[in-house]
């Protein structure tokens, strides 16, 4: 590994050397061999290769003029000029934006402009950045992105607060690439919104047995004072769901509920025009009385109808008027009223081909709703729980086309306190979110440039303008470039704006700047390739494909792809190129690819199996095209780590940054288990704590308090906590590798923990190992093989 | 027998076994029967209260079936041979073995002479207590919702504990409330434009077994839910849910949905009302119960609208109707009758209460009170008073404290071979049955011997009429033959036993044809009301004209058959003293609300009608020919002629129409009351006639339903308009030279015709008439 990060080292990781004046040294193209060097599963949390624009390109010498990539990162951090050298680079060329990294701006602030000055571009309307130049004397600027010159706006200079003329070279936006403008009243089509959540309650025999109602209320009543609500106007409303509508009246001068029942599912009404949709503030009695209550109301029901459909659209006709997020919490399959859903899987199906259809909508309502949803800036979540199918790829639509996410806990239960603490915390984070509301987003990018496509849960309004009824923080979005024209210019520019509404009733708009180098030459477009953007690109990329022709479609084009890039490399950058002996290479900053695409391949997502419910494909097929890249990668490539025998300073603080020292991660290989050893295998969303069979008494003593690795109950549980060190450190571990935040991403996923003995349970055992992607498994190949067939097709080509 | 005589006999059978009767004889051949004119018919009260108590606790004994009849003091017993004979199909019945001591001096009850009617308490419960289940309007203004939530409550207190009680509520969408859930107020809410099928209201209130349901495990000593039916959420016990429905009446809103100002409130009556009789439908059925609809205002949307939304629109008139152009008349009609026999077959009663200054669409809504035995109230708003007592004297209760109500009647007649039913007027539907009392032709509801009455009380009066079968008995045995009828009224009694009424009476067959016994039986009193019911039924299908044609072409050929006159000579024509008032009673029925409705607003017409077709024979003659009293110094009351003559200066009138009582001061009268001698001394007198009247009207008030409109009034004044109406037109302006009439009468100005001027005709033809076939 040491020797990995030295050559990371030597291409000019975090600073390197001043380039000469006049001609910009862009990053070495540095060769790898792929067969003989282990794969570094630290490097993919490097830092992407470094952008090297020429001297001043930046209006102000601020170090944080260019994206840093936790908010937006390019496939390509050196773009090739030419859309021919585009294309024969067989490269992707996007951007991975993430707007947010953070649920609560508090633990992530942006600048702020508040002071109502938006300059921005009148030809492009891109928005003014450090990119820019200053003409005449400063009165006016030049447009980074198409050249237009454009004046300054007479209060550019002026502090409105002092009543002073203020310094400009101060101002954030001139300093920063991500910034936050406070909008104008011409920002506004109508006041904005305010904040709305509408929950949609499953109150069928299997929620309220399951201990979801319960939960489900007990958490939003214990969250009502996380909900953003800053501005005094955020408003909640109350539908339960069964085979009919309950709604809940919660009047002004009463604190009492009532109750309204709606079982005409034909044409959903509303029972009452006003009272159903309340400002937590005003009725915060009434709320809490409801919640209070609710599990009581229901808790002798039999009913186990669902017309979640029919609920979907009353929560529409219920909000439409001021949009907002409805949250659906259900552990039902729809199964009555508008969008009823029927039971499709067949376990036959799995592994053919027909269990693509299982993938895709079941009903085109799911569809054709969302796009009403997504008019009417109505965002939809769905938490399910079903403890059987519950059709999770139609359901999914939902979020998907309104800027909202699914989370699945399949076979969830209250009575599994790991269960309810996990959705108890999760859906209390998700409500404390301070998500944006009503938002839209565009990217503006150099004259020549042209965003072609884009991935990830929003409705594509127009050719280049993305909706969103809710923009949350804890997702990642693709866009791909188009060089439409030859670009003549060292350097283009990027431009991601999210104008939105904050969950506190401010409009804002989020600008993010990249400025990137080009190039006319093939290897420098390699040698800055960033590894894991690319990597995401094709998770969507392939999600979509899995969608729209099938799961061996998405594998087949993964693994064309893999052998595209090789085939490149090794045609037009490798001196020479003949013989089967030539080694298998690739440049360093692409090191993980193979790896990561034979991961993607091997994901429960995508890969070959007879045994995967279509519902737990259909979720993860969701992460898999929302995860924000950091997570998107563990999720593809999870985290392990040996934990019997990491070093004494693992587990605990860093003596200068504080950070909790995590060992270092190991390939994804059975070769580094043990079976005397102890081991954290985490995809972000599972935590596995793998114990060797052969574990001595101590180790088993000193973690779990039990006096030998026979004792140890395996599936979920949790680490006890225990008086001693090695304990301490090993949750220390454990908690810091699921802390998301520290890793600059915003998510509310508190990930499942299964105790896994490797002579326990085989089902369970068997499942930990498939996240050991580089191992062979039932019905994929291991890494050396992945390898060894990669390099035939490579020198056969 | 002296006519006099005749009438107490009448009085007293109608006080044994609440019956009048056109004809206390009986035509003994189809020809003479024939020539009656006015048909056999029996005005029958079965609940009428006695002044003896008659109810026994028994079972009674029945002939054979099919023919079922009830052993009753007209069967001939052999107390030796323990045998009886059934009069009506002359079969031979064993005695039950517990009759086996009954002789001369021991005859049970119902073979005893004076017992004609008997009431057997049966041992069959009710299937479950009384329903009430309240159908409330919230489109009202506040004071009126405020003030029929004050009235809903207090009911409460009079219905009796364990009767169930359920709460509907609309407006714009109907809410059935579901009272006996207890974790926050909760109703299920129905959309009021929607014509939802019995199934759908059924499946919406969970009242069907879903076939969702998982097969729930039963979890031990878990109390099955629900043991009392699905519907048991919905109507449960007053002991039970009073806290429930209470606090959601005291909750009540004004509907919450905005109106336009040139808008009516949206308001689903249809939905409302289909919702409620589905309810009672699924869990209650054949369980006696009532839907109490509160109206405050006409249906404007939904299946059974009467008018639109918009306030340009509107209500339709007698005049609209005639021209047939109203846009949802047939169709709601057509909504509301399909209710009403949905609901007569459930057996449950609707009752209709308006309360509001417009119509409300009674007209169009009628057949849910007339084929369910429902009331029908008609006032201004519920905060009136009419409403309010009104109200309270539905829940009137008799000595052992039941509530003065029955419930899904069977009523059936039966009838020796002599007679045959034809038919029934009243509020009841036929439950088409068929036997040997069923006669060919039809009046009224007939082709059936049996009917249902879902709301019967003591003052439910029902009309059936005979017809003499083709071959009379046979005419030689010995004389004299006797027909009879048997009225079995097999009924839910508040006291959660059913009830088996029977009245059976005799009457006299007719001798030789020619037998004068025929005209002198004749009832006039009973007869009028008999026909009048005729008339409002041809009424309610025919045009008005036709059915006055109709009314006068009975009466010409019922006086050319009855009268004594020389042909073609009008001053030759007598009247037999039994058929000297019925006359009158044609004209006034002829020039009454009943018939002559354009005065009237279709709703007022739909019901007046109604209270016609449910009352006895008394209060129906009030009805047809209003009652006027005349008060004047130092005299006794006394009744005068319903006529304008009958106007005097210094008399009081107190006029007695059944739906207004009416005080009159004549103008002299009115002159002094207005400068206050009556709180002069010496002028006590004067004060003691301004009482009277007074007094005698709260009389009259006290025993009234629905509660009369009083109207207290001065010659002169606008409100006399009421009595003017009523009284015969012997004084209008066409005919003021006419005979002798007092200088100070009251000139009427009117077109109609006098009674003087209809007697003329009405000799004129009758002597003329041509009486042979
Ligand atoms: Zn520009
Ligand atoms: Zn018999």
């Amino acid at each position: 590994p040491n020797q990995l990060a030295g050559q990371f080292g030597q291409m000019g990781l975090g600073g390197g050397a001043p380039a000469p004046v006049g001609k910009t040294v862009l990053n070495p193209l540095v060769p790898v061999d792929l067969m003989h060097n282990p794969f570094n599963p630290a490097s993919i949390d490097l830092p992407p290769p470094p952008i090297i624009l020429p001297p001043n390109t930046s209006v102000t010498p601020s170090p944080h003029a260019n994206c840093p990539p936790s908010y937006m990162r390019s496939t390509l951090n050196v773009v090739p000029t030419t859309h021919n050298l585009l294309k024969k680079s067989k490269l992707p060329f996007a951007l991975v934006v993430q707007p947010y990294n953070s649920l609560h701006d508090s633990e992530a602030p942006v600048p702020l402009i508040s002071d109502f000055v938006i300059s921005r571009c009148r030809r492009c309307r891109s928005y003014i950045n450090p990119y820019v130049s200053f003409l005449d004397h400063g009165h006016r600027w030049r447009c980074n992105m198409c050249g237009l010159t454009n004046d300054v706006p007479q209060a550019f200079d002026w502090n409105p607060a002092t009543q002073e003329t203020s310094d400009r070279w101060q101002r954030p936006e001139l300093n920063h690439a991500v910034v936050e403008f406070i909008a104008p009243q011409e920002y506004m089509v109508r006041p904005p919104q305010p904040l709305v959540y509408l929950f949609l309650l499953d109150v069928s025999y299997a929620a309220v047995t399951s201990g979801l109602l319960a939960t489900a209320a007990r958490t939003i009543l214990e969250s009502l004072d996380r909900i953003p609500n800053a501005d005094k106007r955020t408003r909640l409303g109350f539908i339960a769901v069964d085979s009919a509508l309950h709604y809940f009246s919660i009047p002004r001068d009463s604190t009492e509920p009532s109750m309204l029942v709606v079982s005409d599912l034909d044409e959903p009404f509303l029972p009452i025009p006003g009272d159903l949709l309340v400002p937590l503030e005003e009725r915060r009695e009434g709320i809490e009385s409801l919640l209070s209550k609710l599990q009581e109301m229901f808790q002798d029901t039999q009913n186990a109808g669902s017309c979640m459909g029919s609920a979907l659209q009353s929560a529409h006709k219920l909000i439409s008027a001021v949009g907002g997020k409805v949250v659906v919490l259900t552990a039902s399959l729809p199964n009555l009223g508008a969008g009823k859903l029927e039971m499709r899987e067949d376990k036959k199906l799995l592994g053919t081909n027909k269990e693509n259809g299982l993938l895709q909508t079941g009903n085109s309502f799911y569809k054709s709703f969302a796009v009403e949803c997504s008019k009417n800036q109505v965002s939809v979540d769905m938490f399910l729980f079903s403890s059987g199918y519950q059709d999770v790829a139609s359901l999914a639509n939902l979020p998907r086309y309104t800027g909202g996410q699914t989370y699945f806990y399949p076979g969830w239960s209250a009575a599994r306190s790991e269960d309810a603490y996990k959705f108890a915390k999760e859906f209390s984070d998700h409500l404390s979110s301070e998500i944006a509301l009503e938002a839209v987003m565009r990217v503006r990018a150099t004259t020549g440039l042209r965003m072609s496509t884009f991935y990830g849960n929003f409705f594509n309004r127009s050719s280049d303008l993305c909706a969103f009824p809710a923009f949350p923080r804890d997702q990642g979005y693709v866009v791909e470039v188009a060089i439409d024209e030859a670009i003549a210019r060292p350097v283009v520019y990027m431009q991601t704006a999210v104008l939105h509404t904050t969950c506190n009733g401010e409009r804002r708009i989020r600008v993010m700047t990249m400025a990137l180098p080009t190039t006319q030459n093939l290897a420098d477009v390699y040698a800055s390739a960033d590894q894991v953007a690319i990597t995401t690109y094709f998770s969507h990329k392939a999600v979509e494909k899995a969608l729209s022709s099938g799961l061996e479609a998405a594998r087949d084009s993964l693994h064309s792809k893999i052998v595209e890039l090789l085939v490149t490399y090794k045609k037009e950058l490798t001196a020479s190129h003949v013989g089967a002996a030539t080694p298998l290479q690739f440049p360093a900053n692409l090191h993980g690819l193979v790896v990561l695409f034979l991961g993607l391949m091997k994901h429960i997502g995508l890969r070959k199996s007879v045994q995967i419910p279509s519902d737990l494909r259909s979720a993860a097929l969701a992460l898999l095209s929302t995860l924000p890249a950091q997570m998107l990668m563990q999720y593809i490539h999870p985290k392990f780590y040996s934990l019997h025998d990491m070093d004494d300073a693992c587990g605990l603080p860093h003596p200068e940054t504080g950070e909790i020292v995590m060992p270092p991660p190991l390939p994804l290989s059975s070769e580094y288990i043990q079976p005397h050893g102890l081991y954290l295998i985490d995809d972000s969303q599972t935590q596995f704590i793998y114990v060797g069979g052969h574990a001595v008494p101590q180790l088993i003593e000193d973690v779990f308090g039990l006096p030998g690795v026979e004792h140890l109950k395996v599936g979920k549980g949790s680490l006890p906590i225990l008086e001693n060190d090695f304990n301490t450190r090993v949750r220390a571990v454990v908690d810091k590798s699921k802390d998301m935040q520290s890793k600059g991403v915003g998510s509310i996923i508190v990930p499942n923990l299964y105790i896994v003995r490797s002579d326990g349970e085989p089902s369970l055992r068997l499942w930990a190992h498939t996240m050991l992607v580089e191992d062979k498994a039932d019905q994929g190949v291991s890494l050396q093989q992945f390898l060894g067939a990669l390099r035939e097709k490579v020198n056969n080509s | 027998m002296e006519l006099e005589q005749l009438k107490d006999q009448w009085a007293a059978a109608e006080d044994q076994d609440g019956v009048r009767l056109s004809w206390n004889v009986i035509p003994s051949s189809r020809l003479e029967a024939s020539r009656l004119v006015v048909p056999p018919g029996v005005l029958y009260t079965p609940l009428k209260e006695r002044a003896e108590n008659t109810l026994v606790q028994y079972e009674p004994v029945t002939c054979k079936a099919p023919c079922r009849a009830v052993l009753n003091p007209h069967c001939q017993v052999d107390a030796r041979a323990k045998l009886w004979i059934c009069p009506f199909c002359l079969q031979r019945n064993q005695l039950p073995p517990h009759y086996k001591d009954i002789g001369p001096n021991a005859w049970p009850l119902e073979l005893t002479l004076g017992y004609s009617t008997m009431e057997y308490k049966l041992a069959r419960p009710a299937p479950a207590p009384p329903i009430f289940l309240f159908v409330v309007d919230t489109c009202q203004e506040d004071d009126s919702l405020q003030a029929l939530r004050d009235s809903l409550i207090m009911s409460l207190s009079l219905i009796p504990q364990h009767a169930l009680v359920g709460l509907v509520t609309y407006g714009t969408m109907t809410q059935v409330h579901e009272l006996g859930y207890t974790e926050c107020a909760k109703s299920y809410v129905f959309r009021g434009t929607k014509d939802y099928s019995a199934k759908q209201v059924q499946e919406m209130l969970g009242l069907l077994p879903s076939s969702l349901r998982p097969q729930a495990p039963m979890h031990p000593g878990q109390a099955p839910q629900q043991r009392m039916g699905p519907g048991s959420r919905f109507l449960l016990p007053v002991s039970q849910c009073e806290f429930q429905l209470t606090s959601a009446l005291e909750n009540l809103q004004k509907d919450p949905w905005p109106v336009a100002n040139d808008k009516r409130p949206l308001r689903c009556t249809g939905v409302a009302l289909s919702v409620a009789v589905g309810l009672l439908e699924t869990s209650f059925q054949n369980a006696g119960g009532r839907i109490m609809l509160f109206s405050g205002g006409p249906a404007t949307e939904g299946p059974g609208i009467v008018v639109g939304p918009e306030l340009r629109e509107a209500m339709r008139s007698h005049h609209d109707i005639d021209k047939d152009n109203i846009k949802y008349y047939k169709k709601a009609i057509k909504f509301y009758e399909n209710l009403a026999k949905r609901t007569a077959h459930n057996g449950h009663i609707i009752d209709l209460f308006a309360g509001c200054l417009d119509q409300v669409g009674l007209l169009e809504m009628k057949s849910l009170a007339n084929l369910t035995g429902g009331h029908m109230i008609l006032t201004d708003s519920f905060t009136s008073s009419m409403f309010r007592q009104s109200f309270v004297k539905i829940f009137d209760k008799d000595a052992d404290d039941n509530l003065l109500m029955g419930f899904n009647a069977n009523f059936e007649v039966l009838t020796t071979k002599e007679l045959k039913v034809t038919g029934l007027i009243g509020h009841a539907t036929s439950l088409n049955k068929k036997s040997a009392s069923v006669g060919e032709t039809e009046i009224g509801v007939g082709n059936t011997c049996a009917w249902k009455i879902c709301g019967v009380d003591p003052s439910t009066s029902v009309a059936t009429y005979f017809e003499v079968a083709a071959q009379a008995g046979p005419q030689h045995q010995q004389a004299p033959q006797k027909a009879l009828i048997q009225f079995l009224t097999y009924y839910q009694h508040s006291s959660g036993q059913f009830h088996l009424k029977v009245t059976t009476i005799a009457r006299d067959l007719s001798g030789p044809t020619g037998d004068a016994s025929i005209a002198h039986s004749f009832d006039q009193e009973a007869a009028a009301v008999l026909m009048a019911r005729v008339a409002v039924f041809k009424a309610e299908v025919d045009d008005g004209p036709d059915v006055l044609r109709w009314v006068d072409r009975m009466l010409i050929r019922l006086c050319s058959r009855f009268a004594d006159y020389r042909k073609d000579d009008a001053t030759s024509f007598r009247l037999e003293k039994n058929f000297t008032l019925y006359p009158q009673f044609m004209f006034h029925l002829r020039r009454s609300q009943f018939l002559q409705v354009f005065n009237n607003s279709p709703d007022e017409t739909a019901f007046y009608r109604h209270c016609l077709l449910r009352e006895d024979t008394g209060n129906s003659l009030i009805m047809i020919q209003p009652t006027l009293d005349s008060y004047t110094f130092d005299e006794p009351a006394k009744p005068v002629l319903l006529d304008s003559t009958s106007i005097q200066p210094t008399t009081i009138l107190l006029l007695d129409t059944f739906f207004h009582i009416l005080i009159f001061h004549g103008e002299t009268v009115a002159e002094w009351r207005k400068a206050g001698y009556q709180d002069q001394e010496g002028y006590e007198n004067f004060k003691q006639l301004l009482e009277a009247p007074k007094e005698d009207a709260r009389d009259l008030i006290a025993d009234r339903f629905p509660l009369p409109r009083f109207i207290v009034c001065d010659a002169g004044g606008s409100q006399a308009r009421f009595l003017l109406s009523k009284l015969n037109p012997s004084t209008t302006h066409t005919t003021g030279a006419w005979g002798a009439v007092p200088q100070n009468a009251q000139t009427i100005f009117t077109d109609d015709v006098s009674l003087q001027t209809f007697m003329e005709h009405l000799m004129k033809y009758a002597t003329r008439w041509n009486i042979s076939p």
